[in-house]
């Protein structure tokens, strides 16, 4: 039961974070908006790991460079998001982007890309996406 | 309208490429560290581009109020959450839910127009699209070992 609190609660926060965001870049403009969000969460999140010191973070070293870049993306995520939502709303941007980041991840695994593991298209997964898309469509009807 | 559409699909697929990088970070470390890690790094490559574009006067600090400090912590809600709900209910389940509470969040927040958005009628084909998003997401998830690389959103 505890879980399921806590992924309802993160589902929420995923749009919250996403029309808040939306709400101070029309104050701060958008990319002062993502470098102030991106600064408050980094030292909250370096404070719980001075806590919770989770894994072992000296093994940094061990990780390929081009992955700890990754944040960068942030920024083009954050942006793209608030445009969208304010210009075609927040269901149909959440709608698209799930749809686009389950589909990507699974062309991921398709592909084996970054030394994942192939994983194979099956009819599930082809209806799935149909059916995904097809509600997208349903919303513009 | 179009364009809105292209720019939510590149979002989306840019955090599952942000979302396979960072598993690689947590294989090695932890949840925090990786957390700690793409939010400094996505700090200081915003910071960056925000100066190239427009410069130190484009941070006037006096305008910022204190409760932007909630979109940031926000973020970090959601990983602490993500992170729980996983170890207990396991990848597949938990996105699930997780998906099921977006969008209908975002369903919600659409009809009232909260904080300064502008308010979308509820309407029933709105409701029965997301059904049939969330519909399509369990057929897809149905006995699919692969799915735990959509997890850590942590942006």
């Amino acid at each position: 039961m505890k879980g399921i609190i806590y992924a309802v609660l993160g589902g929420i926060c995923i749009t919250l974070q996403a029309v808040v965001n939306s709400r101070i870049s029309q104050d701060i403009g958008i990319l002062q908006t993502i470098t102030v969000t991106q600064f408050t969460g980094f030292i909250l999140a370096s404070f719980i790991l001075l806590f919770v010191r989770d894994g072992n973070y000296t093994q940094i070293k061990r990780v390929k460079s081009p992955y700890l870049f990754a944040g960068a993306f942030g920024l083009f995520i954050i942006f793209n998001e608030v445009t969208a939502i304010q210009s075609i709303g927040v269901t149909l941007t959440m709608s698209v982007l799930l749809i686009a980041q389950i589909v990507m991840a699974f062309l991921i695994d398709a592909k084996g890309l970054f030394g994942l593991e192939k994983k194979k298209l099956s009819v599930p997964q082809f209806i799935g996406i149909g059916m995904m898309i097809a509600g997208v469509i349903v919303m513009q009807l | 309208m179009v364009m809105g559409i292209l720019l939510a699909a590149s979002a989306g697929a840019a955090i599952s490429l942000q979302t396979v990088f960072n598993n690689k970070v947590n294989e090695k470390t932890g949840n925090w560290t990786t957390t700690v890690i793409a939010l400094g790094m996505g700090f200081v490559f915003s910071l960056m581009v925000s100066l190239l574009v427009g410069g130190l006067s484009s941070f006037q600090l006096n305008q910022l109020e204190t409760w932007y400090w909630f979109g940031g912590i926000i973020g970090v809600g959601v990983v602490f959450c993500l992170v729980q709900a996983i170890k207990r209910l396991g990848p597949t389940f938990t996105i699930s839910i997780v998906l099921t509470a977006q969008l209908s969040t975002a369903f919600f927040w659409d009809s009232m127009g909260w904080l300064g958005l502008e308010q979308i009628p509820y309407s029933f084909n709105k409701l029965a699209g997301i059904i049939i998003i969330i519909g399509g997401v369990l057929v897809f998830k149905y006995k699919s070992p692969g799915s735990e690389n959509e997890t850590s959103h942590s942006n």
